[in-house]
């Protein structure tokens, strides 16, 4: 177990040094020169920031080591376009938003998509399958735009009837704020895990070792939790990781509607006003995030699989 | 039975069973009219080749039968004299794992993939007998000692995969045995095994049957195990018991065609006339629309007319010896040779032509 978790968290870090690579590649590969899109940039100033980093100097290896060279520091530098903001303080300040966000909505993805997934199969071709299957293919193909701005719709209409604020329309701050954009954001893949579930619980439910428990004369329930739920849910973790990338990454335009705080905004931004430091800060600590939620996710699953723990 | 006064009462009777399935292409009659007891400390074996409708009769009377599509549509089981068809409990108790054990063809895939063995047998004695957890998994290792399983202590906390083929279905058979069950359901215990393995674990259950006086329901295709195991020995074909008796009968005194069709079409060490192997030529009919007379006439050497036209009602021979062929009516022309006759045939308890 701990072997094969180090042996993740190393190919992990590659990833994350690949990801860093790459970015850096590309974002000097772009056309454009970060110091030329500011007008109001001095000749002086450019020198100085030109120097600071390194700009002056060959892209290969020096630019490239010092990039290197400080995020190892834990240092994405400052922004190009926000005066005398680090790029760590804007991670700082705004990647807790958008994670409580997005671990809310995977929250809401998984549980959501096991309990739904679990009850159409358990009713498979009656009424509720019929009717969540349904709720299903709506909630794969309509985009999250458009969740978000029924959602906020749904808010305004249920805080007018009650003739009191209920759940807030948009803003940051409280867990009441948090709700609705965590549930928008969470649906594309909630619909998604639950056909999975689904699926896999469907398989389940046939299979002889189900037969073997109900041979065995166990009650239902305890068939259900331990029997079927438990393998019946692997399917559905191994795409978690792909999952809350979806989710993270899908966030910008949930944040965007809501008015939430969150570092997609950010991203997006930086990446309108080639902000670079932000861009490549942000992408990398991104990625990295991924990678090792993506890790943690695998772990989890050696932990209910046996199967894959020893490997 | 009427007149035999050493047979003890059957632990379990089952009577006129009837079962059909919902399919697209109609309804499958799997079962249709299956009788048979077995008591204690006895083995019957199930024959018949595949199709035939073995595993329906036995999920029957163990509530495995999926509803829909499948359906009971008539008879009887009785369990120590109380009827279990459609239910799983009697007097408010669990009858499966608890009265009745059952254990399966495949056990690579019977078991849960993501529980220890340990756990998978210790359940059934924290449902059924109330044990706490720490005695039912003390009680497992000794289960699986006792199924012969080396190192049980540590093999307990190991999960399936760990396990070979062989020592799964003693896992299996572990489990089924955990709360020494009156009853033991085999369906094909060892076609998955190869054979060192399956002579080891006819062996086992055979020591189990004998230190528990558990009754044995054991379905095979394969007539060397008969020959190992079984005291009594009924022979299916499209969904009916076509020949019931002892084993003896049915090996030496076989009364229905399709019985010495089966005899002479599988490898048996046990049957000393064995020369090539004679395929039974033709397949099952149609379990969809049944002909309207005896299931085999089809296929059968010495069918005559009635055969096709009218289902023949079951003759008894002896007291446990019943076939369903109209060969045994006494008005029969001239009963081939080769089938074993009663000197005093009869009509059995059905009808008469
Ligand atoms: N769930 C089901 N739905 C439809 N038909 C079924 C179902 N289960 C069994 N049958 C039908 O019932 C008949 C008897 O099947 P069964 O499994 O009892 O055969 P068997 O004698 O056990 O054969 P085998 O030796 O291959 O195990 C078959 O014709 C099969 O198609
Ligand atoms: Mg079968």
């Amino acid at each position: 177990m701990w072997i094969y978790a180090g042996r993740r968290v190393i190919q992990g870090i590659i990833t994350v040094w690949f990801i860093a690579t790459a970015t850096f590649v590309a974002m000097h590969s772009v056309p454009g020169d970060p110091l030329l899109s500011d007008k109001a940039m001095t000749a002086e100033i450019r020198a100085n920031l030109a120097a600071k980093y390194g700009l002056d100097k060959p892209v290969f290896p020096d630019q490239y080591m010092t990039y290197i060279g400080n995020m190892l520091q834990g240092d994405f530098g400052i922004s190009f376009t926000q005066q005398n903001r680090e790029v760590n303080d804007i991670i700082r300040e705004h990647f807790p938003v958008s994670a409580a966000l997005g671990i809310l909505a995977v929250l809401f993805a998984a549980l959501g998509g096991i309990l739904w997934g679990a009850l159409t199969a358990l009713y498979r071709n009656k009424l509720p399958d019929i009717i969540i299957m349904f709720l299903v293919i709506l909630g794969i193909s309509v985009p999250s735009f458009v969740f978000a701005a029924l959602g906020q719709l749904g808010l305004v209409g249920l805080n007018s009837w009650a003739g009191q604020t209920v759940l807030p329309v948009a803003g940051w701050g409280t867990v009441s704020h948090m709700l609705v954009p965590a549930l928008v954001l969470g649906l594309s893949t909630m619909a998604f895990l639950t056909r999975l579930m689904r699926s896999s619980m469907l398989e389940i439910v046939n299979s002889d070792f189900v037969r073997t428990a109900k041979a065995k004369g166990l009650p239902p329930t305890r068939i259900f939790l331990k029997h079927q739920l438990r393998n019946a849910v692997l399917p559905v973790i191994t795409v978690l990781g792909p999952a809350i990338a979806a989710i993270t990454t899908g966030g910008f335009v949930v944040e965007l509607v809501f008015a939430i705080p969150g570092l997609g905004r950010y991203f997006v931004e930086a990446v309108q006003q080639s902000d670079y430091t932000v861009i490549m800060g942000t992408t990398v600590f991104y990625g990295a995030f991924l990678v090792f939620m993506v890790i943690l996710v695998d772990l989890v699953y050696g932990l209910i699989d046996p199967r894959v723990s020893v490997e | 039975m009427n007149s035999s006064a050493d047979t003890t009462d059957p632990i379990l009777k089952v009577s006129d069973l009837r079962v059909e399935f919902d399919t697209y292409g109609g309804i499958v009659q799997a079962v249709r009219g299956v009788n048979f007891e077995v008591s204690e400390g006895e083995t019957l074996a199930i024959v018949g080749e595949s199709g035939c409708g073995k595993s329906v009769t036995v999920q029957s009377l163990m509530g495995l039968i999926p509803m829909p599509p499948g359906r009971i549509t008539s008879g009887s089981a009785q369990y120590r004299g109380q009827e279990i068809l459609g239910r799983t409990r009697i007097n408010g108790r669990e009858l499966r794992g608890s009265e009745i054990g059952m254990i399966f063809q495949d056990p690579m895939t019977s078991l849960n993939p993501t529980m220890t063995i340990g756990d998978q047998i210790a359940e059934t004695l924290q449902v059924h007998r109330g044990f706490s957890k720490r005695d039912a998994a003390a009680r497992a290792v000794e289960l699986l000692s006792l199924t012969r399983i080396p190192e049980a202590e540590q093999r307990a906390q190991q999960y399936p995969f760990e396990f070979s083929g062989g020592m799964l279905q003693r896992a299996m058979i572990a489990t089924a045995i955990a709360c020494e069950p009156s009853v033991l359901i085999a369906d094909e215990p060892t076609t998955a095994l190869d054979v060192t393995i399956q002579a080891q674990i006819l062996d086992l259950l055979n020591d189990l049957q004998r230190d528990n006086n558990m009754a044995i329901i054991l379905i095979t295709h394969d007539l060397g195990v008969v020959a190992r195991m079984a005291d009594n020995v009924a022979v299916m074909y499209a969904g009916e018991m076509v020949e019931q008796g002892t084993a003896h009968d049915i090996f030496y005194r076989a009364a229905h065609p399709y019985t010495l069709g089966l005899r002479a079409a599988m490898p048996s060490n046990v049957d000393e006339t064995a020369q090539s192997l004679q395929p039974i030529e033709g397949s099952p009919p149609d379990l969809f629309a049944p002909p309207p007379g005896c299931g085999y006439c089809a296929r059968c050497p010495h069918a005559v007319e009635v055969c096709a036209t009218k289902p023949p009602p079951r003759f008894s021979l002896e007291a446990k010896h019943n076939v369903k062929c109209w060969q045994h009516h006494q008005d029969a022309p001239s009963p081939p040779t080769e089938l074993f006759l009663s000197s005093t045939t009869q009509a059995g308890d059905t009808a008469a032509p």
